[in-house]
């Protein structure tokens, strides 16, 4: 080597110096090649998490529609303002600075610890933004003032992100905004899609409610992914929004902001972009669903109650109707405190879904399947006669009925609603044929609904039967009794009562009930299909003989249309053959009578059914004065609905709710004259 | 034969020096603008108080200095070097009396409205100079005890009063520096060894106070700022055991503070790979991540890896390497013993700020405040490692000629 030649006779210290300084060299050479070359990958991963705030941004959530395409559940822009804090930092500077200058003239010759000069800067920064909000106040001519506490936190978390000053502006004042002629500095108008219910209350419990959250669990086919922040997301907790919450809310994007060391927000780029939901269809029929909402409204004042109309042949859920009800909007972006009070009225719940979430005593309806079960095993047949007294003595019990002394075929007991009959026939077959012909019309059994709001319903099962005895507690007679004409240890939804209704009327099949219709893709109304859920899917076959069914059918029909003796003559729509059957079930509170749930099944038209409904409303007179009138109300509708497929319910409702009566009217409130209401009669149920 | 001696009669001028130092100085003007060009406060500056343009003018101040050193005789210069050890030492006490801190905390600088007169870096070319001077005498000498002594007084005492300011690694770096140069002179190897082993010795009982003694028992006292960089350093924990949890966060947080800088530049080197980013392309200058108040002097070389790569970096190592092989062939070539002491003298101090520097941003060497020469923005630094290289230079022009 050229320089180690050099050295003439041998200079023992310069080559001794030559070594270290190689070797200091060489060891430098190993240094760099270790931090560059081998493990480069590791600081380029600390660069990027220390530069990078991954952010995830939520998808556009897909709409919910009606079977005719009407728009349910949607997105509109909201317009916020948001402060841009990064592009203060100039001003955050300037403003530190002054207050130092006035700390320093205030404490001469000393020296600023740390503490101080980080409260100094909070104190600066905080007198910017303030000034800067309440100049947008005075922009937009409203009062708005700077929280500290809210502005440190988000200064101290969420940095790197816009800060929201003003969140759903209104019209006006995104218009008096954009006009100003002196921007303020930082601020700026985003707009995010915000979900909407453009009907308000309508089909609010199929609907459901979503919750405005920044911890959403990502949605399958979305990249598990440490995010740093996540912008709050729609999360369906109930109803269609709930069941459907992965096919509505799509995947979220990624979005990354760069930061620079203090963490102001510097650029983004998108990684990954979101993708938008699915539209999902359902199979209700927003006319008959907004019928049958103000029938419900209007059966009496403050009425608690559900109507589920369905299509008997499909098993199409075409409306579901539960009272009181609520706005879902109110639930965007969140619940405001006195919309809480009301939401939360534990005596009202107005967010419970009664059509599938509350479990009734069916009360006289369930003489359907009593009926059926007694002439299915023979026991029962069309023409035996039963002499009833008026009332039926059980041991030592006397059940009361309100059908009155005489003689009562099965067609007479069903339209008189005659409990004697029943308890008489039911004690005959006994508990196991009930028992046989419940299971068939799968009472006791969720319908498996997509809403997320649903219990099964009770009826005695073998099974239980059989555990009560082991557990001491053997069902008694007068249990048996009570069932025979829908009271005691039975409780039903009235979806399943509907479903039961339609297998009636189509000659034996208990459909599943079929809430939504298909799946589809992101976009426009009739985009690409994605999944379709068939109609018509039989649950079970009842398995009974045609010409028993017809019996039942054409009872119900006469409960209607016997002006005579019929308890549902209310119902009754000229020109379109309604059937039907009350109910009036006793609810009791520590073994005493507290008030009737009254119930109407029907199905129509008689000769060739098409619908089948179920109505219950709580505290209801009777079945036929509080909820036959409602189902009238929704046939007239369907009616012309049949005859005009294209009709279009007025703009105006047809049906208010009605109004809670002065004292004097108190008696006009009151049930028709004609129906008997017997309130004195605690142990029997009402027709 | 003849035609070799012909040739460098001629070439008196030291060209492998000259090329590898200007090297330097371009990719020093290069990075300083890259380094401060990405902040708003001193890209809006205008053009002549750019921190470039300012390092260019004192590259030729420096070259005008090492121009003007080369007409005289170095053997003219050592004969004055005593007064300039006697003055550099008057700066240096003076410093700490009138000093500006920069906003630093450490006393270093002499503000003179124009320029901010670092004592330190003069210091240390006084020092070679003397010490060359005073050990340039015969061997035998060198062999008495309180000549040696001497000669380590001349080396403490430079180092107190730099240690006072406080700069604990412009203090270091002296040790290295006269060491070599009396083991060149041929100071008695026992002597050294022992200076040596003191030295080690001495270390080694700092460390284990540091590092392993429990705070009370602490017998050396150091500033707790000096005994958290050694902790840093060796990657230890701040928090001694037992403490509250409060005090163990704290400690946690100062802890994550303090070694921020090294963190930094090793992110820096780290993430320029092979190839690096591109000239002013740099994220980690650019964010702000490096501290901009020292990416430009102590941590250009973070800069240079980061935006040029191993590549870069290897090229600024060949460019040193050339620098200290010159200096040490100089050294062997040299006309007289005088000449020779510079030369290594003139090489350890390059080699030891090289190392240090280099060595602490790729963190194997502690944090300390040592520019890395021609590269590291600052007027003093510039113009000493100039007027150092122009002793090499001034040794290499009046060499021995056969």
């Amino acid at each position: 080597m050229l320089i180690f030649d050099q050295f003439k006779k041998s200079d023992r210290p310069l080559w001794f110096l030559t070594v270290v300084v190689l070797a200091g060299l060489l060891v430098l050479l190993g240094g760099l090649w270790y931090i560059q070359g081998v493990s480069s990958r590791k600081y380029v991963e600390s660069l990027r998490t220390q530069s990078f705030r991954k952010v995830r941004y939520p998808a556009l959530r897909g709409r919910i529609m009606d079977r005719n395409g009407m728009v349910l559940a949607d997105n509109r822009p909201s317009f916020n303002i948001n402060l841009y804090l990064e592009e203060l930092s100039g001003s955050f500077q300037e403003a530190f600075r002054e207050k130092q200058k006035a700390w320093r003239a205030a404490h001469p010759r000393q020296r600023m610890a740390k503490a101080e000069r980080d409260e100094l800067g909070r104190l600066g920064r905080f007198s910017v933004v303030s000034n800067l909000v309440q100049q947008l106040g005075q922009q937009l001519n409203q009062p708005l003032a700077l929280d500290p506490a809210g502005f440190l936190k988000h200064y101290t978390n969420r940095l790197a992100l816009p800060m929201p000053i003003l969140e759903n502006l209104p019209q006006e004042k995104v218009l008096l905004f954009e006009e100003q002629p002196n921007r303020l500095p930082g601020l700026s108008l985003d707009f995010q899609p915000m979900r909407t219910y453009l009907h308000g209350t309508l089909a609010a419990h199929l609907l459901g409610q979503v919750r405005m959250t920044e911890r959403v669990e990502a949605s399958d086919g979305e990249p598990e992914i440490d995010y740093d922040y996540c912008l709050p997301d729609c999360l369906g907790l109930v109803g269609v929004e709930g069941a459907f919450d992965n096919e509505l809310r799509g995947s979220a994007g990624v979005k990354a902001i760069l930061v620079n060391h203090l963490g102001y927000r510097q650029s983004e780029k998108y990684w990954s972009e979101a993708e938008p939901g699915c539209n999902v269809v359902l199979t209700i029929d927003w006319r008959i669903q907004k019928i049958a909402e103000q029938a419900l409204q209007a059966a009496k004042e403050d009425v608690r109650g559900a109507v589920v109309v369905v299509d008997c042949r499909s098993g199409d859920i075409l409306a579901m109707a539960s009272a009181p009800t609520f706005d879902p909007n109110q639930f965007i972006p969140r619940v405001k405190p006195d919309d809480w009070a009301k939401l939360s009225d534990e005596e009202r719940n107005p967010t419970l879904n009664r059509a599938t979430f509350g479990a009734y005593t069916p009360g006289s309806i369930f003489k359907i399947v009593v009926a059926l079960a007694g002439l299915e095993c023979g026991i029962i047949t069309p023409t035996d006669i039963f002499a009833s007294q008026g009332h039926y003595v059980l041991g030592k019990r006397l059940i009361k009925d309100t059908a009155g002394a005489g003689d009562f075929n099965l067609r007479r007991a069903l339209v008189r609603s005659s409990n004697s009959y029943f308890i008489e026939y039911g004690l005959r077959m006994g508990l196991p044929r009930l028992m046989d012909m419940s299971t068939r019309f799968c009472l006791g059994q969720r319908t498996k609904v997509p809403l997320r709001q649903e219990v099964a319903g009770f009826f005695p099962t073998p099974a239980w039967v059989e555990k009560m005895k082991e557990q001491g507690t053997p069902i008694h007679i007068g249990e048996i009794a009570n069932l025979c004409f829908g009271q005691g240890q039975v409780t039903v939804t009235p979806l399943q009562m509907a479903m039961m209704t339609a297998a009636v009327a189509n000659g034996g099949k208990v459909l599943w009930p079929r809430l939504v219709d298909r799946i589809e893709a992101p976009g426009p109304a009739g985009s690409r299909l994605l999944k379709t859920y068939p109609a018509g899917a039989v649950r079970n076959l009842l398995g009974v003989n045609p010409a028993n069914l017809e019996v039942v059918r054409e009872a119900m029909l006469a409960d209607v249309e016997d002006r005579r003796e019929g308890t549902g003559c209310n119902a009754a729509v000229p020109g379109f053959r309604v059937t039907g059957k009350t109910g009036t079930a006793q609810v009791m509170k520590n073994n005493i009578f507290h008030h009737y749930n009254t119930w109407f099944v029907s199905f129509g038209p008689y000769e060739n059914p098409k619908y089948a409904m179920a109505i219950l409303v709580e505290y209801g007179a009777s079945g036929g004065a509080t909820c036959a009138p409602v189902a009238r109300k929704i046939y007239e509708v369907i009616k012309q609905l049949d005859e005009n497929p294209n009709y279009s319910l007025p703009e105006k409702p047809i049906y208010r709710p009605v109004q809670p009566a002065r004292k004097s009217n108190r008696a006009a409130a009151s049930p028709p004259a004609g129906q008997k209401v017997a309130m004195a009669n605690p142990s029997a149920s009402q027709p | 034969m003849y035609e070799q001696i012909l040739r460098e009669r001629v070439t008196r001028v030291d060209w492998a020096l000259w090329i590898a130092l200007g090297g330097l100085m371009c990719i020093g003007l290069a990075f300083i603008h890259s380094a401060t060009s990405v902040q708003e406060h001193l890209r809006d500056l205008p053009w002549y108080r750019q921190f470039a343009f300012l390092q260019a003018v004192w590259y030729g101040v420096g070259i005008a200095a090492v121009v003007g050193m080369c007409l005289v005789d170095y053997r003219v210069w050592a004969r004055w070097s005593m007064l300039f050890y006697w003055l550099a030492i008057a700066l240096l006490v003076l410093v700490l009396f009138m000093g500006s801190t920069k906003g630093w905390g450490a006393r270093r600088w002499i503000d003179l409205k124009f320029f901010s007169l670092q004592p330190s870096e003069f210091s240390k070319l006084a020092f070679i100079l003397a010490q060359a001077h005073f050990l340039s005498r015969p061997t035998e000498e060198l062999r008495q005890a309180p000549v040696f002594w001497r000669a380590i007084g001349m080396i403490v005492l430079p180092f107190l009063l730099i240690l006072k300011e406080p700069d604990l690694g412009s203090a270091l770096v002296l040790m290295p520096v006269g060491l070599a140069m009396m083991f060149v002179a041929g100071v008695p190897e026992i002597f050294l060894r022992r200076l040596v082993g003191g030295a080690i010795l001495l270390m080694t009982l700092i460390l284990v106070d540091v590092l392993f003694l429990p705070s009370r028992w602490h017998v050396i006292k150091l500033e707790d700022y000096q005994r958290r960089r050694i902790l840093v350093y060796f990657g230890r924990n701040y928090t001694p055991a037992n403490t509250t949890r409060e005090a163990t966060r704290l400690a946690r947080i100062q802890q994550f503070n303090d070694s921020y800088n090294v963190r930094q530049a090793l992110i820096s080197v780290g993430s320029g790979g092979i190839t690096g980013k591109g000239w002013r392309q740099g994220d980690q200058i650019r964010l702000g991540f490096l501290p901009r108040g020292v990416a430009h002097n102590d941590f250009i070389f973070s800069v240079i890896a980061e935006e040029k790569g191993f590549l870069g970096s290897v090229t600024v190592l060949a460019l040193y390497t050339v620098v200290l092989f010159a200096g040490i062939r100089t050294a062997n070539q040299a006309r007289d013993r005088l000449g020779k002491l510079l030369a290594s003298g003139v090489v350890t101090l390059f080699f030891g700020h090289v190392f240090i520097n280099i060595g602490m941003n790729i963190r194997i060497m502690p944090v300390t405040g040592i520019p890395l020469p021609l590269l590291s923005y600052g007027g003093s630094s510039v113009l000493c490692s100039l007027i150092a290289a122009g002793i090499l230079q001034s040794v290499y022009w009046y060499r021995k000629t056969y």
